[in-house]
């Protein structure tokens, strides 16, 4: 099994009142907020938490792109990605990802993710989100009834411009180039191995499934709520037909590693509670506007709700669906607001413990989910830089070396990068010293 | 009664009710042939009332060709030709009411006259026109209209079973439909267009509008070129065909006299 140091780069002071005060962590969260100079501290720590994780040994380093998100700093993760292909020689560069359909064209996509493969000498994992309903509606005003179709356009350009022999023209709906070449090309032939992350489409889980990319849940709720979504995803894989490889699918957990269970329920508190209590506050108006879903994935949950009302006396079955469909503009970011750090350890939010309890709770996971790639939230919520390097030390000293194990005898993770030797990969030379 | 005919998507929903002298109907981010009130009060004051669904409501089916505003008024031209409306009167609401400006700024024979319910299509950056989707459902519900209850029919659900599933697909698609044409601005450049309207104009105004304000009349009076009337209706939010539907059919049957 893989686990990969994920990193969300939430901003780190938001104020106690914020949830009182304010309406939402994202999309129109007051601009006032944001101290320039604290911005400058907090990505110079998170890259030292990133590169140190890379340090210590996990497999591989992760990022994904938010805009107008205070709890994910990150609108561009390839700037961030750029910065670690050079000074985290090893680990795979999990880029996850580029939301395809925000890059216009899309070439510039293909474009950066070429130069990261070059840079890290052939590390790079390609991640195209589709990207929630506030970063790519409201924060950058894409069409929803087009969103989807464009990303899957811009997808089809991307790989085309990877793999072509030949210079040639895209007359896509969305992106019309007379001229597609892609100056550099990537490392890994044909391309990097492409993850999908996503939430709980049906439609993605048939296409990861038919087309054979890995598909990563990014839940912040824990591997307990996460067993249906992933069955889903399961099923679909089934249905196309093939092995069910645990590597073609991933899984985002937040972890608490200590010397012991009481020591990480005090140590790992305050963050936590910062991260679900205060940056999850996200206005329900923003969670779902029509036409982001798939009609496939609204069918799913109607006949849910019909489900549950067929339970019922006919009258009261009514009167839950439409309070069931009332609650689904609010479905998982109101889930955990103002929870007790108690709560979330219940619930599966974060693992705490001690490593081995960790490590026992982490194989509990991974084989309910059937996942091979953990993408492991040691950093988290106003989390000090000592503290998370704390957590990711024991991590991957304590803990990483009792899961490693899980899958490698059976399956093959054919989604993971395929880098250049190591005796061939560039690293960055000392500076010469300069006589002025 | 309501026919499905064809068009190039696929099915064209029409509902027709009364006799007398055409007019058609367009209606605006809601709809709901055959028990609108709005146009059977219409129909009752001596018309023969034609009220196409737009592609993506009701019964007519999402064309996937549809990208942009471009597409709309290709697709909105089609559909008045497939139910007989073209060189007819029109009332139209809201987004169908900016619909109806678009198509008769490049057909300006499209439309004998247009009675207007709170059109889409202008920009004022001092009152932007409200964002009706960043808000849940019952939010949105309560920006439409000034009483939410007028749009029951829209948002309601009174089946069961596979009918609930279908009548939520169905006011999802509507409301997807509705999202493409205001997402993220309701403005393409009618401003640029308007004058080659040129059929007379009837402009009605709900006082409550919390979408469009009423304001933006004055920017449509003194745009178009001719304007037969202007009025509000208090008491009535955006959609003040679903608030009063007698008030505003009486002020449509008068403008079309």
């Amino acid at each position: 099994m893989k686990t990969i140091w994920f990193h969300l780069m939430p901003y780190p002071e938001l104020p106690d009142d914020f949830t009182s005060e304010h309406r939402s962590v994202w999309v129109d969260i007051d601009p006032g907020l944001f101290d320039p100079r604290v911005g400058h501290r907090m990505y110079n720590e998170y890259i030292d938490e990133l590169e140190f994780a890379a340090s210590v040994g996990f497999d591989g380093v992760g990022i994904n792109e938010h805009h107008s998100n205070a709890y994910g700093l990150m609108p561009s993760p390839n700037l961030i990605a750029a910065s670690l292909a050079r000074t985290c020689p090893d680990a795979a560069l999990v880029v996850l990802g580029d939301s395809v359909a925000l890059y216009n064209p899309p070439i510039r996509v293909a474009e950066e993710f070429a130069m990261l493969d070059c840079i890290s000498g052939g590390r790079l994992v390609a991640g195209f989100p589709v990207g929630t309903p506030m970063d790519t509606l409201y924060a950058y005003g894409n069409n929803p009834a087009t969103l989807r179709e464009r990303y899957h356009e811009g997808i089809e350009l991307i790989l085309k411009a990877w793999t072509a022999d030949d210079v040639f023209s895209f007359n896509g709906k969305y992106s019309k180039l007379r001229y597609v070449n892609c100056w550099p090309r990537p490392v890994q032939q044909p391309h990097p191995p492409i993850w999908i992350p996503g939430g709980g489409s049906i439609d993605t889980w048939q296409w990861c499934a038919r087309a054979g990319y890995s598909y990563l849940y990014l839940s912040y709720f824990g591997y307990k709520a996460a067993l249906k979504t992933m069955q889903g995803f399961w099923k679909c894989v089934e249905d196309a037909g093939r092995p069910a490889n645990p590597f073609q699918a991933g899984f985002a957990q937040f972890f608490g590693v200590a010397d012991s269970e009481a020591e990480a329920i005090e140590l790992y508190r305050e963050p936590a509670e910062y991260f679900f209590n205060r940056c999850l506050h996200v206005y329900p108006g923003f969670a779902d506007p029509p036409g982001y879903k798939t009609l496939a994935t609204v069918r799913n949950g109607a006949e849910g709700m019909v489900e549950r009302a067929a339970r019922e006396a006919s009258e009261r079955a009514v009167q839950a669906a439409k309070k069931a469909e009332r609650k689904a503009a609010q479905q998982s970011f109101s889930a955990a607001s103002h929870m007790s750090f108690e709560q979330m350890v219940e619930k599966g939010y974060v693992i705490v413990g001690n490593p081995d309890q960790v490590a026992e709770k982490t194989i509990e996971m991974a084989k309910q989910l059937h996942i091979g790639h953990v993408m492991s939230l040691c950093h988290f919520g106003n989390m000090s830089r000592d503290l998370a390097m704390h957590n990711t030390e024991l991590m991957a000293t304590k803990v990483l070396p009792q899961i490693r194990y899980l899958w490698d005898d059976e399956w093959d993770d054919q989604w993971w990068p395929s880098p250049l030797p190591a005796a061939d990969r560039m690293t960055p030379s000392p500076r010469p010293t300069v006589s002025r | 009664m309501i026919d499905l005919a064809q068009w190039k998507a696929g099915s064209l929903e029409i509902w027709r009710e009364g006799d007398g002298p055409t007019v058609g109907y367009l209606h605006g981010m809601v709809c709901a042939p055959g028990r609108q009130p709005f146009v059977s009060e219409l129909a009752g004051r001596g018309f023969r009332v034609v009220a196409p669904s737009l592609p993506g409501y009701s019964r007519t089916s999402p064309s996937v060709d549809i990208r942009n505003i471009h597409d709309w008024v290709f697709a909105l031209s089609e559909i008045i030709d497939v139910a007989g409306l073209a060189g007819a009167p029109m009332v139209a609401s809201s987004t169908g009411a900016m619909l109806a400006l678009e198509l008769a700024a490049v057909r300006p024979e499209a439309f004998s006259s247009l009675v207007l319910v709170a059109p889409l299509g202008l920009w004022r950056d001092d009152r932007p026109v409200a964002d009706p989707f960043s808000t849940t459902l019952s939010g949105q519900r309560a920006l439409l209209t000034k009483d939410p209850a007028a749009t029951a029919l829209f948002f309601d659900d009174s089946a069961a079973g596979d009918l609930l599933v279908d009548a939520t697909i169905q006011r999802y698609t509507a409301r997807t439909a509705t999202a493409s044409l205001v997402w993220p601005i309701p403005e393409f450049g009618l401003a640029e267009r308007i004058h080659r309207v040129s059929c007379p104009v009837t402009l009605v105004w709900g006082s409550g509008d919390q979408i469009v304000d009423p304001s933006y009349a004055d920017a449509f009076a003194t745009r178009l070129r001719d304007v037969r009337g202007r009025h509000v209706v208090n008491g009535a939010g955006h959609l003040a065909e679903w608030d009063d539907p007698r008030a505003v059919a009486s002020l449509a049957a008068a403008a079309l006299v």
